[in-house]
């Protein structure tokens, strides 16, 4: 999944990256809404429950030369307890873990998720995934004492191994562009560093139409 | 993450084994709310596969299972007196005699000295001969052991990094908990190259250990790696044309999943392991065959694959044994061999020509759709299967909790129907239907059954059985029986490519149906394909393994017994009220037919008019930005998620399969 590199048909040195993004965090977060302002550029009140969408697909044209693809995870709304399946994690690449500022149990739940995160996937090379927080709903957000100070998130976030967070509105589309943005390149900046070694030319996917690639089906 | 639990669905599956899982993945794709529960803190029940510190806490459990939990009888004040409880097992007891052992040095400084030496047994590994208790303590040694290495307790690598993966929950013993917090400086620091990191945290030793054999591999290494590793409690490959196949692609679960072919088919004969011809090719390139006998398996491999056509030249002997009936096919005994061990996989004793033609064809049908070998083997095991499943049942709306156990089934005593399950909460939850995993049913709903039982061996090994070919396989082994009587041995060998070990290391999987112990039934064929160190003759195992050099290595090893339930009918269990149904644990036969076909049958029976995991919409297919008509919600929202929201209400059946 990471990194997908292809030549593109006629076009010199196009590069193609394909890139699995979780998006995770309590529920009622606003994950949904992030995506869906993110990818369809829509906001919608009404809070949905998750079905029948596995991941939502943004293509970027990051520069010139690199097309991105991102497929943005959402976590089956009622996968809610806690309790994802490794299918879920397995070969991303990066993740967004979300909270509320309207509701500070979210933001204690934050720790955990990234703890989950850690434990179920990792980069090939064995360092955790990129994630970046994002303080979601920042249009609501009351002034009060009791949220944490920018120089807390800060702080926050280096000790949790965010690579960084960022105020985020679904509602009013503030800083989501920017947090995709700031992940994808420290996904790219990964990639650069730790080329993917692991060839992936015996992995097989399956689908109705497998590559004929012994087109001898009988032994005889 | 928990809230609390809505109390209606239209079916509640208890079990998250692979019948379980496509049960649930059909019934929520059909439009049902669904409730997923498992008594354990991961899926798959007897499907699942661990990481290394997984597997040991698992060992842990079966081992320490002995006193049954006093029985907890708070949910019988819930029942009504029209009603009455059937109470589900608190414990599973369909795993024995596990016994582990380990071959390796269980001392991070002892084979340091040495470099290139072979990893010679210390104090500790002689516990691992003797009992497990000893042996589990002598684990915890190890992550205690390795502590005053270098002053500072607990810096980052040196302790064995347990793994975590699967089960952080799992905290609550002693051991757990170590681990975590172990686990939260691994996440934080940069992990350097596992081998650098492995001789960096002993400072004095470096140079010598950087000097050694980068095959060595000692214990804390495995434990420390130990998430690289995903162990199948059932090995299993998939017939690339079998049903699980089939399914998988149909529903379009399969892009859950990524596989790697079996690429080699491997047979044991006379104290050597081969490769078998099967594709035209191959036996073309063979060099062990002669031409004659090439002509010879070609002709009969053409012949079985439509030997149905050909009636008059099996019809007489279809009754008679396969094996009697290759000797009269003008085959030499070695090609004998190959076709009755490696490509039919049959029985010598007792399978029949018609049976032993119709899996030499399966065997047949199945080369060139994936490659040239008929299998397939899902990257990080078997079961993630069940998981993807899981994964497109949550994705139509499921509900999930794990460490969730049911207390009893709740019966109306008149109409003789399951209406709904009693928590360990005490939540009563009402469903329509009931499947239940039958390892969760307890003894007194099991007295008219009886089980066979399977014997499984798992081992680390440093090297591959075929030591002359490439080393990034997968291979599938025969081993015939050597006495008559005995179950042949089936051994999958994975590389870490397939994502279930380390690297250097290859996962060797082996399986029979039970004679006796797990132990006893597979030792033998370990001790003929394997280098097993003795126990306590150090002197002795040093000569003996230069002898050996060809076989590879033993270093850590499991054997157990799982209970194989799937002869049983339903109706052995007559106590049951019709509306519940019952899934059966794995079976001892190579693929997964069973499964598909057991949960297939179900789900017919529960909804007999709806169609059985059609392909759900392709994600980038759907829709977003249609002209949003929703009366409740104008101008915002979009249709197709307004339908699929309302989902709860059940009327996922409005929205368009989009076929």
């Amino acid at each position: 999944m990471a990194g997908a590199e292809r030549r593109g048909g006629g076009i010199p040195e196009t590069r193609e990256h394909l890139f699995k993004v979780l998006v995770i965090g309590e529920l009622g977060v606003g994950k949904t809404s992030i995506i869906k302002r993110y990818v369809h550029q829509l906001f919608s009140q009404h809070y949905r429950a998750t079905i029948g969408v596995d991941f939502a697909l943004k293509v970027l044209n990051w520069d010139t030369r690199t097309l991105v693809r991102l497929q943005l995870w959402d976590i089956a709304g009622q996968e809610r307890f806690g309790n994802m399946t490794r299918v879920y994690y397995k070969e991303a690449v990066g993740a967004f873990v979300v909270f509320d500022v309207t509701r500070g149990s979210t933001f204690e739940a934050v720790s955990k998720w990234k703890h989950d995160l850690d434990s179920k996937v990792l980069l090939p090379n064995g360092t955790p995934i990129p994630a970046i927080l994002l303080a979601n709903k920042c249009d609501q957000k009351k002034e009060s004492s009791q949220n944490p100070s920018p120089s807390q998130m800060n702080q926050f976030c280096k000790e949790g191994g965010f690579a960084g967070w960022f105020e985020t509105s679904a509602k009013d589309n503030i800083n989501i562009d920017e947090a995709a943005r700031f992940l994808v390149e420290n996904i790219l900046a990964n990639l650069k560093a730790f080329p993917n070694e692991e060839n992936d030319v015996d992995k097989l996917k399956l689908d109705l139409n497998p590559l004929k690639a012994e087109s001898k089906s009988q032994c005889c | 993450m928990a809230d609390r639990l809505l109390s209606e669905f239209d079916v509640v599956v208890i079990g998250t084994g692979l019948p379980e899982s496509i049960i649930a993945a059909a019934c929520a794709r059909s439009g049902q709310r669904v409730l997923h529960v498992d008594s354990r803190n991961y899926y798959g029940g007897n499907w699942a596969s661990f990481s290394f510190s997984g597997l040991l806490s698992w060992i842990k459990e079966n081992q320490e299972k002995a006193d049954p939990c006093e029985e907890n009888t708070a949910w019988q004040e819930l029942i009504l007196e029209n009603e009455e409880g059937i109470p589900l097992n608190e414990g599973d007891q369909t795993i024995q005699n596990v016994e582990h052992f380990c071959y390796v040095s269980q001392d991070s400084t002892e084979d340091v000295e040495e470099a290139g030496a072979l990893p010679r047994p210390s104090a500790s590994t002689t516990s691992a001969f003797s009992t497990v208790s000893e042996e589990t303590s002598a684990i915890t040694e190890v992550e205690s052991g390795c502590l005053p290495l270098d002053g500072e307790t607990k810096s980052e690598e040196t302790c064995p990094q347990s793994v975590t993966g699967s089960d952080p929950e799992r905290t609550n013993d002693k051991e757990g908990t170590e681990v975590t917090s172990l686990e939260e400086k691994y996440c934080n620091s940069i992990m350097p190259d596992p081998s650098v990191s492995e001789t960096g945290n002993n400072k004095s030793e470096l140079i010598t250990e950087a000097a050694a054999e980068p095959r060595e591999i000692t214990y804390p290494q495995i434990v420390k790696e130990g998430r690289r590793f995903n162990i199948d409690l059932i090995s299993k490959l998939l017939y690339s044309r079998g049903l699980l196949i089939d399914l998988l692609i149909k529903s379009n679960v399969s892009r859950y999943a990524e596989f790697k072919n079996v690429t080699h088919i491997l047979v044991f004969r006379d104290g050597k392991v081969e490769q078998v011809p099967c594709s035209r090719a191959d036996i073309f390139n063979n060099k062990q065959l002669t031409m004659v006998e090439k002509r010879m398996l070609m002709r009969f491999l053409t012949f079985c694959l439509d030997f149905e056509q050909r009636h008059d030249e099996y019809q007489a002997q279809k009754d008679c044994k396969f094996s009697d009936y290759l000797k009269t096919q003008k085959l030499t005994p070695n090609l004998q061999h190959f076709i009755l061990h490696s490509i039919a996989m049959v029985s010598e004793a007792d399978c029949c020509t018609i049976d032993g033609l119709k899996a030499t064809q399966k065997f047949l049908q199945c080369l060139g759709r994936y490659g040239n070998t008929p299998f397939l083997f899902p990257l990080y095991g078997q079961g993630e299967i069940p998981q993807c499943f899981c994964r497109m049942c949550a994705v139509f709306g499921g509900i999930y909790c794990l460490r969730h156990s049911i207390k009893c089934l709740v019966v109306d005593k008149e109409l003789r129907r399951c209406k709904a399950i009693i928590d360990h909460f005490g939540q009563r939850i009402n469903a329509s239907y009931f499947v239940v995993e039958d390892s969760y049913l307890s003894e007194k709903i099991c007295k008219n059954v009886s089980y066979r039982q399977i014997s499984r061996a798992v081992l680390i090994t440093d090297r591959s059985i075929q030591n002359e070919s490439s080393d990034q396989q997968i291979s599938i082994l025969t081993v015939p029986p050597m006495e008559k009587g005995q179950p042949a041995v089936c051994l999958v060998e994975l590389c870490s490519s397939a994502m279930t070990c380390m690297k250097n290391t290859y996962l060797v999987h082996l399986t029979c149906p039970s004679i006796q112990t797990a132990k006893e039934d597979l030792t033998h064929v370990v001790e003929q394909l394997f280098s097993v160190a003795e126990t306590g003759e150090v002197g002795a195992r040093e000569g003996e393994d230069e002898g050996e050099g060809q076989k590879p290595k033993v270093l850590w090893s499991v054997y157990f017994n799982m209970r194989d339930s799937s002869s049983v009918v339903r109706s052995s269990y007559d106590s049951l009220p019709s509306n519940v149904y019952v899934c059966s644990g794995p079976d001892s036969a190579l693929g997964n037919d069973c499964a598909v076909k057991q949960a297939e049958a179900i789900f017919q029976e529960m909804f007999p008019n709806e169609e059985f995991c059609p392909p759900p919409p392709n994600p980038e297919d759907i829709i977003y930005d249609g002209d949003g008509t929703q009366p409740e919600d104008p101008g915002f929202s979009n249709p197709s998620e307004d339908k699929t929201e309302n989902v709860s209400e059940k009327s996922l059946k409005e929205e368009p399969p989009e076929e």
